[in-house]
């Protein structure tokens, strides 16, 4: 390896290596907040913070936006030193959802939320969600909070790749609010992976109706409570187009939405529950197409 | 029919959220630490506009991390008050 190759490979991995996996995670936990407060100050005059995490989110996406700029530029200069020709390492940001967590997040000020109080109020919006009602066993004995949410979201792509709605709703109302309100900030890089690799390029705002039509239906017979407004904000947050405005929603709505879009998309690219293992080999993305 | 203790539940869970949001930044605050100090060690001397370009957008980005670290924190502050006089 030449002296210039070396350098091209050290900043080809520090590009690869650029936390944008972990920022997108964080921002999505933050928008799911910002829902959840939302939804507890709806009729209250006090505002929760929740203005605070407008702005949080806010510098998030820049910081986002600020990381990508830092990639494009990178690229732009292996391009001008003869070295453009290599391409980088697929993207990456999907598995970061996926691990399992070393250690517990610090929690200094705030206590693990209590999962029992809310398994009722989760349960209840599965059921509008899905139409199915939660299992006997469920009502009375909800899951301590710490279950594993990318285990709930492999769960549930198994149930949309069978089809299987019961079996989608029993997987849902199995689980605590909490594993099942961080459906929302696992799926989003994962999301936008697998739109890519459907679509054969990196989702832009003009995919937007093509993966409409790619998972909408499918989407809807497996949800058919949810509102759709719910499914377009998704789709475009993957395709980085603007957010259609709407009626606030349910703050489960987003992630249950984003777990079946999840199963859609695998299913549409014939791939099963497992290859959402963080450990699972790379995928390859099948060249353009007109999904 | 919501009752405090359900109230407060939700404020918490989305409390946990945050936390761990503020996790993820941190996270990423470290890992960014480590691209700027590669990315000098690599283009030390180098005076191609995209070098420059890079180097600016890697330090917006950790600004933006901070900055949004402490939205967090006011979030969370002010959110706990809330819960306080339930």
């Amino acid at each position: 390896m030449s002296l210039l190759q070396e350098l091209g490979a050290q900043l080809r991995a520090t590009s690869d290596e650029l936390p944008t996996g972990l920022v997108t995670v964080a921002m999505e936990r933050l928008r799911s907040a910002t829902e959840l407060l939302n939804w507890v100050r709806q009729t209250s005059v006090d505002p929760i913070g929740v203005p605070q995490l407008g702005n949080a989110v806010e510098h998030a996406e820049h910081a986002a936006a600020a990381l990508r700029l830092a990639q494009d530029a990178i690229a732009a200069y292996l391009a001008a030193i003869g070295l453009g020709g290599d391409p980088s390492r697929p993207d990456q940001d999907w598995r970061q959802g996926l691990k399992r967590p070393d250690d517990p997040a610090p929690a200094p000020n705030v206590a693990p939320p209590p999962p029992e109080k809310l398994g009722s109020w989760w349960r209840k919006r599965v059921e509008e969600l899905t139409g199915e009602a939660p299992p006997a066993a469920a009502q009375s004995a909800p899951e301590p909070g710490k279950a594993d949410t990318a285990e709930l979201l492999r769960k549930v792509a198994g149930g949309v790749r069978s089809g299987d709605r019961a079996r989608v709703g029993r997987d849902l109302h199995a689980v605590s609010a909490s594993s099942g309100l961080a459906l929302s900030a696992i799926t989003s890089p994962v999301l936008r992976r697998l739109a890519g690799d459907l679509l054969g390029h990196e989702p832009r705002a003009d995919d937007v109706a093509r993966l409409r039509s790619a998972a909408a239906g499918r989407v809807k017979s497996l949800l058919p409570g949810a509102p759709p407004a719910v499914l377009e904000t998704l789709i475009a947050r993957v395709c980085r187009a603007p957010a259609p405005e709407g009626a606030q929603t349910h703050p489960a709505d987003s992630a249950v939405t984003a777990g079946v879009l999840t199963g859609v998309l695998l299913a549409r690219l014939g791939r099963d529950a497992s290859s959402l293992d963080p450990a699972a080999p790379e995928p390859l993305r099948r060249p353009e197409t007109d999904a | 029919m919501a009752s405090v203790a359900e109230v407060r539940a939700a404020v918490d869970a989305a409390l946990q959220q945050v936390t761990e949001s503020q996790a993820a930044i941190q996270a990423a605050r470290e890992k960014l630490g480590e691209a700027q100090q590669s990315l000098a060690a690599a283009l030390d001397g180098s005076a191609n506009d995209a070098v420059g370009a890079a180097h600016a957008s890697l330090s917006q980005a950790d600004q933006q991390l901070e900055e949004c670290l402490g939205a967090t924190l006011l979030a969370i502050e002010q959110a706990q008050t809330y819960t306080a006089t339930l």
